[in-house]
């Protein structure tokens, strides 16, 4: 078989740049899809316009943001970007569905890379739809994207190392950080140590930030989190807590600060609709409820799909490079453009620091794993999918009904109907209902094409008679 | 989990879609009875990919689900004969089926007030009658046929010219010539329905068993005695196969005979959330269209033997958009939401299979219903419940039973006899 057809990438990040790199060493050509208007994705996105200076971004960031536009630069003739255009989902045999602007067209492959990343993990609580609640990831991108200030007095809650980053992204940005909150004590943390220091450099930067905090006086607490926010209309006051080993909030424990703007990160969610769109193999996954089955090289359940990155296992910048690397030689060795000796010599080395990112990464998946206070944050009256409207009292109804699946309690209640497909909903939905039943094997909602909304004209021939 | 169930059941119902829920509603009204029901989500349930239509009279000329099979067979049906395409005719199912279909649809006001005020679940009935949308004179000729083929019904049909149909429908193609209505032809919420039904049974005392496989049925002699699950025995005197697209493969397992039941692949396309657009249902000879309780519009449906795949296709999907696009021109500015698959349970002559089989004991069919599921399901409850407790029946079920496919072969020729009556 002659290969000469483009490597389709779906996902311009770290992963899918990463591997049109790889491939392009290799000769081989590969068109790269994303929704954004630019390569990097979430992590490495970068401003809109270059003139932008980022001086509340450390320089190592701002390095690495440079670098990966750098390195495609290089490698651009061998690479076609397709910016703004989105994938809609597989389209008959070894073809996709993608729209640009208002065009839908297919998109044929030999072999596929999926490296669709993250979203955020959504953790609804009482007065979580408030103006001034943001997500992490979006505060970030704030961040990143230019010089826009979130608020002007802001407190950071979650878990995990990215809480402290963007602490010191917000206060470098010039705005007040009344203080970090992490779920996590700080006994897991120490307990942790040894996993955390497979990353020794990554462990130190996270010192050096904890330090930098301390320096300027933004408390860190730790075992702590969210109960409630209030206001009128915009957020005014937080609520915190002491969190229980489980994360329930205690009684007498609780702190209030004022402020305009609250960062909630309870970690990220793969991206996978697209992988389970194909119909590939999936494992039952404790984080992102799914996950797509991959041998050493990132290949799927189907020969020539491959997968990378964060959409199939939240590693970060560091293991979605490896992941996309790794995939693109398993293509070039099977397209005879590196021999098995080549493909296997370069891997070795992607291998051994995959391994370090992923035992890195364990230890915040131990400390930061979801506990089931979480689900105490909801009054009856708080809505869990705001696309369709469905308050927590709804869900507690259909589980006193007997409920034992998330389809049913899909079809029942509407959560996870509207047009976000349930990225929104589905973590609560499926941790409830998995609390609820003693048993986290609760179905999953089924992603459904198109992935994103399509117009009608997108697919009919114009208005006949 | 426990490998063995400590109860035993009266009844065993295999089967959760809207027929399997329908039969555990009706069963377990008195509460007299120890009811079981087994449902697994397997990717396809045609409950949840209906467009929930109560087209009693549409679907039984071939309107509604049936227009798209329906051009595929007269397209089939020329192909082979190497003929030129003839005009359409409709293709009009025998007195039983419409008896069938219309006493069912007659059950759904009481039905839908009985479970509102009983049980506190509402399947959003709502009387929309379906147009017979006609863009020319062959769609003229075609409904005119139908009113030919339906003088019994006639108080039930009304002919709309092109400026009532406008100002009835003023998103309706305005080139459309007119419309003939059915207007006892109604629509409800399919997976609320489905849903109703279930939660229904469960205040009446049925236990559900979801998300739970059959693994085998347990036989002594002739006689079913239990259902073997990966939720462990359950013991019963009776179990229904309600297995809608699995029939075959459950009637294998308990009788040895696979019931002619195959899955028929229907792919429906739902619009983003719409002020109201349509007041009522409507079918074209492309497509039917309904505008749903919640606003969505729901167009449907292509029919496809291609086993239990389920997976959407752009040719076809494109085939909906189009018919739905030339009915509401308004439609093309407008989104698509989604896109999915549902296998309806298909038999040879498309009817369903209902009652005992020859030969075992403690089994009763109750499945097979093609594109009516969702209308026929109240019937269906009603009529197994009947049947079950030997109750005199509101109709006779012979034309159901899966008897008729053993009848001598000059007999079975009636379906081509159908056809080629659908196509003088």
């Amino acid at each position: 078989m002659t290969h000469t057809s483009p490597v389709v990438i779906v996902g311009a990040g770290t992963a899918g740049i990463s591997a049109a790199v790889e491939l392009a060493q290799a000769g081989i050509h590969s068109i790269v899809l994303d929704e954004a208007p630019k390569i990097g994705g979430a992590v490495f996105r970068g401003p809109y316009r270059e003139a932008i200076e980022l001086p509340h971004l450390d320089s190592k960031l701002r390095k690495k943001i440079s670098n990966i536009r750098q390195q495609y630069h290089e490698h651009q003739a061998f690479i076609e970007l397709r910016l703004n255009t989105r994938v809609l989902g597989p389209a008959g045999k070894s073809s996709l569905l993608v729209r640009h602007k208002e065009e839908v067209s297919e998109l044929s492959y030999e072999e596929l890379i999926i490296a669709t990343g993250c979203h955020e993990r959504s953790v609804p609580f009482d007065g979580w739809q408030m103006p001034g609640v943001m997500l992490l990831g979006g505060v970030q991108l704030q961040l990143k994207s230019g010089l826009v200030k979130p608020g002007q007095k802001m407190a950071v809650v979650g878990t995990g190392p990215l809480l402290p980053l963007v602490a010191c992204q917000l206060f470098k940005a010039g705005v007040e950080v009344l203080g970090v909150y992490e779920a996590g004590k700080f006994s897991d943390f120490a307990k942790e140590s040894r996993a955390l220091l497979n990353r020794p450099v990554l462990a130190l930067e996270g010192m050096g930030m904890l330090s930098y905090l301390k320096a300027n006086a933004i408390p860190m607490h730790y075992g702590q989190g969210i109960v409630s926010v209030s206001g009128e209309g915009n957020l005014k006051k937080a609520h915190f807590a002491k969190y229980t080993d489980d994360w329930y909030p205690i009684e007498g424990t609780g702190t209030s600060l004022e402020l305009d703007c609250l960062a909630v990160g309870y970690g990220f969610v793969s991206r996978n609709q697209l992988s389970q769109l194909f119909q590939l193999e999936h494992d039952v996954c404790p984080i992102s409820g799914l996950k797509p089955k991959i041998d050493t090289w990132q290949k799927s359940s189907q020969e020539n799909i491959y997968i990378a990155g964060d959409s199939v296992g939240i590693l970060g910048g560091e293991g979605a490079m490896v992941e996309g690397r790794i995939a693109a030689l398993s293509i070039a060795q099977t397209r005879q453009k590196v021999t098995s000796e080549q493909a296997n010599s370069k891997a070795d080395d992607y291998f051994t620091l995959l391994q370090k990112v992923k035992s890195f990464r364990a230890g915040f998946d131990r400390i930061g794993r979801r506990r089931e206070g979480l689900l105490s944050l909801l009054k009856p009256n708080t809505i869990v999918c705001r696309c369709e409207n469905v308050t927590r009292s709804d869900i507690d109804d259909v589980i006193e009904q007997g409920v034992k699946d998330i389809t049913s309690l899909k079809m029942r209640t509407r959560a996870g109907m509207g047009d976000c497909q349930g990225k929104t909903c589905n973590s609560y939905c499926q941790d409830r209902l998995g609390h609820e039943l003693k048993n986290p094997d609760v179905g999953h909602i089924k992603p459904r094409f198109p992935l994103d909304p399509i117009p009608f004209s997108a697919l009919s021939d114009g208005v006949q008679l | 989990m426990s490998t063995k169930t400590n109860k035993k059941y009266d009844i065993v119902i295999a089967g959760g879609g809207v027929i399997g829920a329908a039969c555990a509603y009706f069963l377990s009204k008195e509460k007299d009875l120890k009811i079981a029901l087994v449902d697994l989500k397997k990717p396809g349930n045609a409950s949840r990919a209906s467009a929930g239509g109560l087209w009693a009279i549409g679907e039984s000329v071939g309107l509604g689900c049936g227009v798209i099979f329906f051009n595929r067979m007269t397209m089939q049906q020329a192909d082979a004969t190497g003929e030129d395409l003839p005009p359409m005719r409709p293709h009009v199912l025998p007195d039983y089926f419409f008896e069938f279909a219309l006493k069912s649809n007659a059950m759904y006001p009481a039905l839908w007030q009985e479970l509102k005020d009983k049980h506190g679940v509402d399947f959003k009935f709502e009387k929309t009658g379906l147009k017979y949308v006609m863009y020319d004179e062959y769609d003229k000729m075609y409904a005119d046929s139908i009113v030919d083929h339906i003088p019994g019904l006639i108080d039930q049909v009304s002919w709309l010219s092109a400026e009532e149909l406008a100002e009835d429908e003023p998103y309706i193609n305005k080139k459309s010539i007119g419309a003939l209505e059915f207007k006892c032809d109604h629509q409800v919420n399919p997976y609320r329905l489905n849903e109703a039904y279930l939660e229904a049974a469960r205040q009446n005392g049925v236990e559900l068993f979801l998300e739970t496989e059959v693994l085998s049925i347990e036989k002594r002699g002739n006689k079913v005695i239990g259902v073997e699950t990966d939720a462990g025995f359950i013991a019963c005197d009776t179990l229904i196969n309600a297995a809608g697209s699995w029939a075959a493969q459950l009637s294998k397992m308990a009788t040895g005979i696979e019931l002619p039941v195959y899955p028929v692949k229907g792919q429906i396309i739902l619009s983003e959330r719409l002020p109201k657009i349509l007041k009522g249902c409507v079918s074209t000879t492309d497509c039917y269209i309904a505008q749903k309780d919640n606003g969505e519009v729901l167009i449907g449906s292509t029919t496809e033997e291609k086993g239990f795949d389920t997976t959407n296709t752009l040719p076809e999907l494109k085939e909906l958009v189009n018919g739905a696009v030339k009915c509401i021109p308004m439609l093309n500015d407008l989104n698509i939401k989604r896109c999915w698959a549902g296998l309806r349970p298909g038999t040879p002559d498309e009817f369903p299979i209902l009652g005992e089989m020859e030969g075992v004991e403690g089994y009763i069919n109750a499945c097979g219903h093609f594109r009516t599921g969702i209308l026929t399901s109240a019937i269906t409850g009603k009529l197994i419940n009947d049947l079950y407790r030997g109750l005199p029946l509101d109709m006779d079920i012979t034309p159901f039973k899966y008897s008729r496919f053993l009848k001598p072969k000059e007999d079975t020729s009636e379906d081509s006899k159908m056809i080629e009556d659908a196509l003088v």
